[in-house]
Parts: C-alpha cells; sequence; structure tokens
C-alpha cells in the first residue's frame, strides 16, 4: 500500500542521473580553466605531479577559491592518485575528507556512488557537510518520487496548515456536536498534543533542544510542523510516537520524507503482517543473524527465547536513534544513507548483535534482553559499522530493503 | 517487606506488565521501583522495556520481571505478544488527564482478552502530585475499581508516593493467588503453602515457580 507511494527508484535510474565517470564529475570546469597549472604546491610525499588538463580534474573550481592553497593541495592530489581508491580512503582518513567533500558537494552534477562511498565512512562535523551529503541521497529519492510534486508545495502546506490551526484553536470552546469537520479537527488536535507531548520528550539531552529559549523552541514547531504534515500526507500512518526521534536530525524535510519514505511501512499498524511491515523485517533480521551466526541464532531461538521483537522493534522503527549517544548515530545514518537501496540497517543491527556475541551467549533470557535494550554505548562504532558492511546477505530474500 | 536480594535467588518469578495511555508516567513509575530514579525528560517507550527487581513477602522471594510498553495506540498490535504469560498488571492513568481515565476500559479488556484470568490488575492514578490539575477524582476511580473488581491506588513517581506500595501489593496479590490454586482450598487469602512447587496455570513462559526454591534469607 505505502511502498507503491514511497518506492525507491530503481539503481539504473539513479545512474542515469548522477554520472559516475570519475573524470566527469563536474561540467563548467572549462568556463574557470584557468589557474592550477602553474602554481608550486608540494605533497609531503613529495611525489611529483602531473600537470592537469582542463575537463579531466573531478573538481570545481570556483574563482573565488583560487587562492585557496589548500583546495588546490587536493585537486592535484586526486589527480596524482587517480582512480586508487585505497590510497583516496586513507587520505580521507587522515584529513582530507572535508576537504573532499565540500568540493564534491559543490558541483554541479555529483557523482553519488562516489560521494556515498565517502559518506559512508563518516562525515566529519562542521561546515554544514552532513547537511549537504545527505541531501543529494535524498534528492535521488525525489527523482523518481511521488514527493517530486509534494516537496514543491510543502512549504506553503505547511503555512497554510499552522495557520488554519491556529484560526481552530481560538474557535475550540465553539465546538461542542459530532460534525465531521469539528471531529476531524479534533482527530488533529490529538494528533498536536501527542507530538507536543513527544517533542518535549526528544533527546533532551541534546543541546539541539536547549528548554526552552525561544530558538529551541522554533526548532521544536518547525518539527512539529514537519511530523504533522507527514501524517496528513499519509493518513495510513499518522502520527506515531518514535517519528521524534528519527526527526531530529534530520531537520530538513526532504531528509525527512527519504528517512521516513523507507522506513514507513513499519509504522503502518495494518502492515504488520505483510512483507514489508515491522514483523517481516524483524523476521529477516533473524534469519540475517542465522545466514551469519547460527550459533547465536540458535542461542536466541532455543536457549533464551529472546525474540527481535523484543529489543529490535526500536532499533529499527527509529533507525537506531535511541541506543546510541548521538555523535553515533549521526555516524550511523552517513552509513545508512549512503546505503539508501541496500540492507544497512538490518546489516548494521545484526553486526550489532555480533559485536557483544559472548556476552549474549553466556547470558540468560534477562540479562540478554536488559544488554540489548540498553546497547553498551563504549562501543566501537567504527569496528561496528566495518562489521555490518561484511555481514553475508541472506540470498533467501531477493530484494533487501531498508 | 521490599528488600533488595540478588537477583538470581528468588522463589517465585512474576511477570508483570505496565499498561496505560502515552504519556501516563509509566516508565517512570517502573524506573522509581526498580532503580529508584526519576525524570522528568524521560524518552517515549517505543515498544518495550524491561526491567526486574525482587522483594520479600513472608519468607519467600518474588522475583518481579516488569515490562514497560508503550502506550500509544499504534504499538498495541504488537505489544499484545508481551502480554503472554504475565500473572499481574498495573493499568495506570494520568490523575490530571480525564482521557486516559476514560480509556481504562478499553485497556482492561485488551488485558483480559490477552492474559489468564486470574490476572491481578491494580489500577494506578499517578501523577498524584499534581493536586491544582487533578481531573479524576479518587472516588470516581474508587467505584471503576469495585465494579471491574480490581486494584486501585494513586500514585507519584516523581514524589516517590506509594510506588513501592502497588508494585508490593500486586505481587504479594499474585502470590496469594498462586499459593491459593497450589492447595485448591477455595478463596481463604491467608492461607499461604509452604514449599510447593506451583504452576501458574496459563500458557506461560515467562512466570514460573523455581522448583526447590532456595530459601530465605
Amino acid at each position: 500500500m505505502l511502498k507503491g507511494k514511497l518506492k525507491l527508484p530503481a539503481p539504473d535510474k539513479v545512474r542515469r542521473v548522477f554520472p559516475d565517470q570519475l573524470g566527469s564529475l563536474v561540467a563548467g570546469f572549462d568556463e574557470k580553466g584557468h589557474g592550477i597549472e602553474g602554481s608550486e604546491f608540494k605533497l609531503e610525499s613529495g611525489k611529483e605531479l602531473k600537470p592537469i588538463q582542463p575537463g579531466e580534474l573531478g573538481f570545481h573550481i570556483g574563482s573565488d577559491d583560487d587562492d585557496d592553497k589548500e583546495t588546490k593541495i587536493w585537486q592535484r592530489f586526486c589527480h596524482s592518485v587517480g582512480n586508487n581508491s585505497h590510497l583516496t580512503s586513507w587520505f580521507c582518513k587522515v584529513e582530507a575528507k572535508p576537504k573532499l567533500l565540500s568540493n564534491m558537494l559543490s558541483q554541479r552534477e555529483i557523482n553519488l556512488e562516489k560521494l556515498q562511498r565517502i559518506a559512508s565512512t563518516g562525515i566529519p562535523d562542521g561546515g554544514g557537510l552532513r547537511e549537504k551529503a545527505w541531501k543529494p541521497s535524498s534528492t535521488v529519492i525525489f527523482i523518481s518520487n511521488i514527493y517530486l510534486g509534494i516537496s514543491g508545495v510543502l512549504c506553503a502546506v505547511a503555512l497554510a496548515f499552522q495557520f488554519s490551526l491556529i484560526i481552530l484553536l481560538n474557535l475550540r470552546q465553539l465546538s461542542l456536536g459530532k460534525a465531521s469537520l469539528w471531529s476531524q479537527y479534533f482527530h488533529y488536535t490529538e494528533i498536536v498534543e501527542q507530538i507536543d507531548r513527544d517533542l518535549q520528550r526528544t533527546h533532551p539531552d541534546l543541546p539541539f533542544f536547549p528548554g526552552e529559549s525561544s530558538i529551541s523552541c522554533k526548532k521544536r514547531e518547525a518539527m512539529k510542523n514537519i511530523i504533522l504534515l507527514f501524517a496528513k500526507l499519509n493518513p495510513e500512518i499518522r502520527y506515531v510516537q518514535g517519528m521524534n526521534e528519527g526527526n531530529v536530525e534530520a531537520d530538513r524535510v526532504s531528509c525527512f520524507v527519504r528517512i521516513l519514505g523507507d522506513s514507513a511501512d513499519h509504522f503502518c499498524q495494518q502492515l504488520d503482517n505483510s512483507s514489508s511491515g515491522i514483523l517481516a523485517t524483524l523476521s529477516r533480521l533473524s534469519d540475517l543473524l542465522k545466514v551469519n551466526d547460527e550459533q547465536l541464532w540458535r542461542h536466541f531461538e532455543l536457549r533464551t527465547k529472546v525474540k527481535p521483537q523484543f529489543y529490535a522493534f526500536r532499533w529499527i522503527t527509529l533507525l537506531l536513534t535511541q541506543e546510541f549517544k548521538f555523535e553515533y548515530i549521526l555516524r550511523i545514518w552517513d552509513t545508512l544513507l549512503s546505503n539508501p537501496f541496500g540492507d544497512m540497517l538490518l546489516r548494521i543491527c545484526c553486526a550489532m548483535l555480533l559485536c557483544v556475541k559472548s556476552k549474549l551467549l553466556s547470558g540468560d533470557f534477562v540479562t540478554n534482553l536488559k544488554l540489548l535494550q540498553h546497547y553498551p554505548d563504549d562501543i566501537n562504532i567504527e569496528y561496528l559499522l566495518q562489521v555490518a558492511k561484511d555481514i553475508r546477505p541472506d540470498t533467501s530474500y531477493y530484494c533487501l530493503s531498508l | 517487606m521490599g528488600a533488595y536480594r540478588a537477583d538470581e535467588d528468588y522463589d517465585y518469578l512474576f511477570k508483570v506488565v505496565l499498561i496505560g495511555d502515552s504519556g501516563v508516567g509509566k516508565s517512570n513509575l517502573l524506573s522509581r521501583f526498580t532503580k529508584n530514579e526519576f525524570s522528568l525528560e524521560s524518552k517515549s517507550t517505543i515498544g518495550v522495556e524491561f526491567a526486574t527487581r525482587s522483594i520479600r513477602v513472608d519468607d519467600k522471594v518474588l522475583k518481579a520481571q516488569i515490562w514497560d510498553t508503550a502506550g500509544q495506540e499504534r504499538y498495541r498490535a504488537i505489544t499484545s505478544a508481551y502480554y503472554r504469560g504475565a500473572v499481574g498488571a498495573l493499568l495506570v492513568y494520568d490523575v490530571t488527564r480525564h482521557v486516559t481515565f476514560e480509556n481504562v476500559e478499553r485497556w482492561l479488556k485488551e488485558l483480559r482478552d490477552h492474559t489468564d484470568a486470574n490476572i491481578v490488575v491494580m489500577l494506578v492514578g499517578n501523577k498524584a502530585d499534581l493536586r491544582h490539575l487533578r481531573a479524576v477524582s479518587t472516588e470516581e476511580t474508587t467505584n471503576f475499581a469495585e465494579r471491574e473488581k480490581t486494584f486501585f491506588m494513586e500514585t507519584s513517581a516523581l514524589e516517590s508516593l506509594n510506588v513501592e506500595s502497588a508494585f508490593t501489593e500486586v505481587l504479594t496479590q499474585i502470590y496469594h493467588v498462586v499459593s491459593k490454586k497450589a492447595l485448591e482450598i477455595g478463596d481463604d487469602p491467608a492461607a499461604l503453602p509452604k514449599g510447593q512447587t506451583i504452576n501458574v496455570g496459563s500458557r506461560d513462559d515467562a512466570s514460573a515457580v523455581k522448583k526447590d526454591g532456595c530459601c530465605s534469607a
């Protein structure tokens, strides 16, 4: 039902939209084709660099940046290593990632695959990089998506909707009857109240929502409108507690819609028993565990009887936002959003089990459940994500989505 | 009564569920009872959370395995699985929001649809510290509780008022029920069995009696 609406585009379509040839990341280099051949920079390795031909380099050089030495160093470096992805990833890890990302993100056309590859290793904080990097991931979804049409009018609708709510709120005491319009209205106020209650409880530990200051009120207000709108656009789902958690970081409508779009079926009660509903996803997690670690799977199934719905329900519906500290959540979402067509969420969930395997194996029902409901925050997040990437897919499912 | 014990050391294991509308304070009741903690800014519960605590009644150690369920309607289809094997329930409403009391009836029905008929139910009117905002009178609930044959108590997780008593009362009543059931001696709650192995009944995979219960503190 919902899958139809929120369907992801097929991978081949995406490739058409975002050309993936390494050397042609950008159109427009020629226009600004002055500049860097004559510059003198050295890399620490002392390796001599080949001159760069216009159009050959994958990065756009804005005229404002011409005196930006770091940018040029980076451009030369990229050129010299070419397709040596090993070296690139090493360099990214060391220090150049912010530069690489901001370069990529300033392009008119972005090589999505490359962006996703880099983003999946984590996006550095600061400079608004994360927001920019996530946006193309979201944008892709928009291309062949019903939300393409909706997004344009989203702001207007939000404003109108908010406005009508204010009017209705002022008229509230007039209503006693059960006229359809009024019951509809009360239905919405009920949702608004629920959202209000939950927004107050959304990541209270985060400086993003500091107490009652006017800025945090505005942020809450903005989030409320986005959630409300989503509830209105998707009457089958309406508002479900937990959406506010997912919305914290995805403070742009596009991100939110994209993220929720993928997991929307999990919030939809009617789909609980369908193949895209939460119960099916939970059993896919169980199957994935079986493929990757039958010993642990047996321990759950036969000995402790710890079912995935006891612990992984929250993991999956909230995209892990309640399980880790905030910086880890961002890091996980870098990986999640850079893998929009895969099964990364389930892989990470499975990796979370594997990473505490020895504790689980030595525990009973109670200790297992307590451990998984309060996942240890001293876990090495990079290691966890690496384990997730190395998870063997469960081949009995033809297609895995989030 | 009420002393802490080591986790493994118990005579009876009882599964108890906390249910009621969203935002009535279920999670804070649980954290007050199991950890003596309260948070004004707690997160909303998604799915289910879980905690344990043991108390002593007479010479027995009763271990409570308490399942704190999400209040929102959406989760009911999924949380129904969590009722399996429950022998006690705290059905919580918020004394400052009348609608949460009105919904008690629905919760009660759901509970009775999913659990054994002998389940011990306590109606809990939480947030009793907010006296100036009270919207549900004690009398109103007392009448309801009598009609529905449930226990009733008003609590404040914030002020730690009656929280201990509410849980302890439920556990003690469960203990009485299973004791009676084992001896099949009718309705006398004063008659307690000693050293019996008791099947709590129902298709029960969580609540159980530990065989050869090791003993007293």
